[in-house]
């Protein structure tokens, strides 16, 4: 069985899994009026780290921080942290890095960004810096699938540590905000000018939102400290269109679909969804929930809370899922009030104990891309 | 379960081969142009291809080439993987995107630009093109290594839904255009070891 | 209005890489999206784009772009009396 052995969120709303998690528990979103990006047509609404807080931390950690980039000291930071939690060793060859990212340090292509070398454009360098870091020597694997990277990462890692090749993988999700990703997105018109409302029939768009987030897998049993299990997870595409949600939630019911053949859905404590808050995309997810036989579970979105942080999404949004289903909770979906009709879901609008055994983690991406993971509370048999 | 390689071809320096065999390329579209001189030598009707970014076009042409004699052709199928890897993953078109927002006082992103800035979306036009329902997914490694894309290729079939891969090395950046693609396919009788595939013996 | 209308055509075949589409095949009162030229959703946010770009007219609400995209005629006649550049 492949247990969470350690995990780690920096965010707004904080620096450790613990600390991100009590936030959420408690109804606190780290949306806010942003400003610290100069020159943008639109004003934005997102989640962004405190820049000082984490040179701070970074600088604790590693006092010759200067050779390394925000995302890349926010990444190294999280898996930091989420090691110390499993008290491994991440030198050994036992040990495989992953990387999660939509962007990495695209920040770079900016004219007036100076100081790192061309190299730090490319995911594998941000990915060996990391693995390098920690001393591992492994070379790591760099995964960029779209929305969906975060679930592809953690799929990988399952399929390397049940091939027996490693005993750990260290799964790092990681995105910063740019002019390059908000332009782009503003662009779309997927921005909502206020704090996002996953689910609701007035959502109005997205927020960006940045994060990094790391998870150590084990294949060792004694380790699984948290308490949860990855036990499978599944890609399917839409086939349909590289921007828009398909009709039918084809991908995304056809990844649920494949997970659910060894999981009834009355053991489904919650359906963390993709959630962005979309008008599209959150209908599209809820054809695909109802279609795979969920339509009574509960389900939620933790974008009201942190925003789409993209490539870390999959990554961040397990690690409080975990947490959630190791506590008997299904968390409140931030910002969800009225359900809309032609779609009805089971969404909460306020944290619910259960005393089910497994949690569903949705994504969704460009590309028609879907992911879909299914964790177990070990502790429930 | 042995992992063999049905149909293959190679995009490099201006040239074709499929399965080893020169495809010729006429010349229609001028220099610079050589993906549209592809697409027209490969004679389809499909004109989201001109909407693609190089990327996107590259990996295109790779699975038409593969795929056009397949029968049948279209039908939908759960049980076939897209799998890309390249070394820039989107960089060619992330620049694009820069040039188009670098100035504050004329900056229009482009949102059908930006869209492209995500290398994965090759494998989403492969899976339109084709009605694949299946994974698609994308790694970005610094050199095409024979080792990780063996290993990744392998461990897509732990999905009990897949049965075959089409896996491409797609880069697109600078001076570089470069695609190589494999059918690998659980159910074929006869074909060429990934393995022995990936370390370059039988490349052409 | 035939001026701007010819312009519009051409623009719009360049900035949505209709690559095999000449001015003559897009019939002024035709529907834009739809059937046809076979528009998607992002062809409409690169047509809004477009109107800012060329014209100078930013559109408030996204949706104000299913009235104005519906054929060219409409689309030009919108500009032609908004344009600010």
């Amino acid at each position: 069985m492949i247990t969470i052995a350690g995990d780690s969120i920096i965010s707004s709303l904080g620096f450790t899994a613990g600390e991100n998690y009590r936030a959420v528990a408690s109804g606190q979103s780290g949306i806010r009026p942003c400003s610290a990006f100069k020159g943008l047509p639109e004003p934005l609404v997102a989640s962004t780290i405190d820049r000082e807080r984490l040179a701070d931390s970074f600088a604790t950690l590693c006092p010759r921080s200067d050779g390394y980039t925000m995302l890349e000291q926010a990444a190294i930071l999280s898996v930091a942290g989420a090691a110390a939690q499993a008290q491994v060793d991440l030198s050994g060859p036992d040990v495989l890095f992953i990387l999660s990212s939509t962007k990495g340090n695209v920040h770079l292509l900016d004219e007036n960004e100076k100081g790192f070398s061309p190299e730090h454009l490319y995911l594998w360098h941000t990915a060996r810096l990391i693995a390098e870091y920690f001393g591992n020597p492994n070379e790591p694997l760099a995964v960029s699938n779209a929305c969906i990277s975060g679930a592809c990462a953690q799929i990988a890692a399952l399929r390397e540590l049940a091939s027996g090749a490693y005993s750990h993988a260290v799964v790092v999700g990681v995105e910063m905000l740019s002019k390059f990703i908000i332009l782009g997105f503003q662009s779309l018109k997927a921005l909502s000018p206020e704090p996002c409302r996953p689910f609701d029939a007035a959502r109005a768009g997205l927020n960006l939102g940045e994060a990094a987030a790391a998870i150590i897998y084990s294949r060792v049993a004694a380790e699984a400290a948290s308490g949860v299990a990855l036990l499978r997870g599944a890609i399917r595409n839409d086939a349909n269109h590289i921007s828009g949600p398909s009709r039918t939630g084809e991908g995304s019911y056809l990844a649920l679909n494949a997970l659910l053949r060894e999981a009834a859905p009355d053991d489904v404590a919650f359906v963390n969804a993709h959630g962005t808050a979309t008008a599209y995309s959150d209908s599209m997810e809820a054809i695909a929930i109802t279609r795979a036989g969920l339509g009574a579970a509960a389900v939620n979105s933790l974008k009201g809370y942190f925003g789409h942080t993209l490539g870390a999404a999959g990554v961040l949004e397990s690690v409080i899922s975990a947490r959630a289903l190791a506590s008997e909770t299904a968390l409140a979906t931030h910002g969800f009030k009225d359900g809309e009709k032609e779609h009805p879901l089971n969404v909460t609008d306020k944290n619910i104990h259960t005393q089910k055994a497994r949690c569903v983690k949705m994504l969704s991406g460009f590309g028609g891309c879907n992911a879909a993971l299914l964790f177990k509370n070990i502790k429930k048999e | 379960m042995p992992l063999l390689v049905r149909k293959y071809c190679h995009i490099a320096n201006r040239e074709v081969r499929v399965n080893g065999e020169a495809f010729p390329v006429a010349e229609s579209d001028g220099d610079g142009k050589f993906l549209t001189s592809l697409y027209r030598s490969l004679k389809i009707d499909y004109p989201k291809f001109f909407k693609m970014d190089s990327l996107s076009k590259l990996g295109f042409l790779a699975s038409e080439l593969i795929l056009r004699d397949e029968n049948p052709r279209f039908a939908p199928r759960e049980d076939l993987a897209v799998i890309c890897f390249n070394r820039s993953a989107s960089l060619a078109t992330d620049a694009l995107h820069q040039a188009a927002i670098q100035r504050e006082d004329s900056c229009y992103a482009s949102p059908s630009v930006f869209v492209y800035t995500l290398p994965s979306i090759v494998t989403g036009e492969i899976a339109i093109r084709n009605k694949f329902f299946g994974e698609t997914s994308f790694y970005v490694c610094e050199e095409r290594s024979a080792q990780q894309i063996f290993r990744t290729v392998r461990h897509a079939f732990h999905d009990k839904a897949t049965r075959a891969v089409l896996a491409a090395w797609v880069e697109c950046g600078g001076e570089t255009l470069e695609a190589l693609m494999a059918l690998v396919d659980t159910e074929c009788q006869a074909g060429i070891p990934l393995e022995e595939f990936l370390r370059g013996a039988n490349i052409a | 209005m035939e001026e701007l209308i010819l312009e519009l055509k051409q623009e719009i075949i360049a900035v949505l890489n209709l690559e095999e589409v000449a001015p003559t095949d897009i019939a002024d009162d035709a529907p834009l999206f739809g059937e046809g030229l076979g528009l998607d959703s992002i062809d409409a946010l690169e047509l809004i784009v477009l109107m800012e770009k060329n014209y100078g007219i930013k559109l408030k609400d996204p949706a104000q772009g299913r009235e104005i995209f519906k054929s060219i005629r409409v689309m030009a006649e919108y500009i032609y009396a908004n344009r600010t550049k």
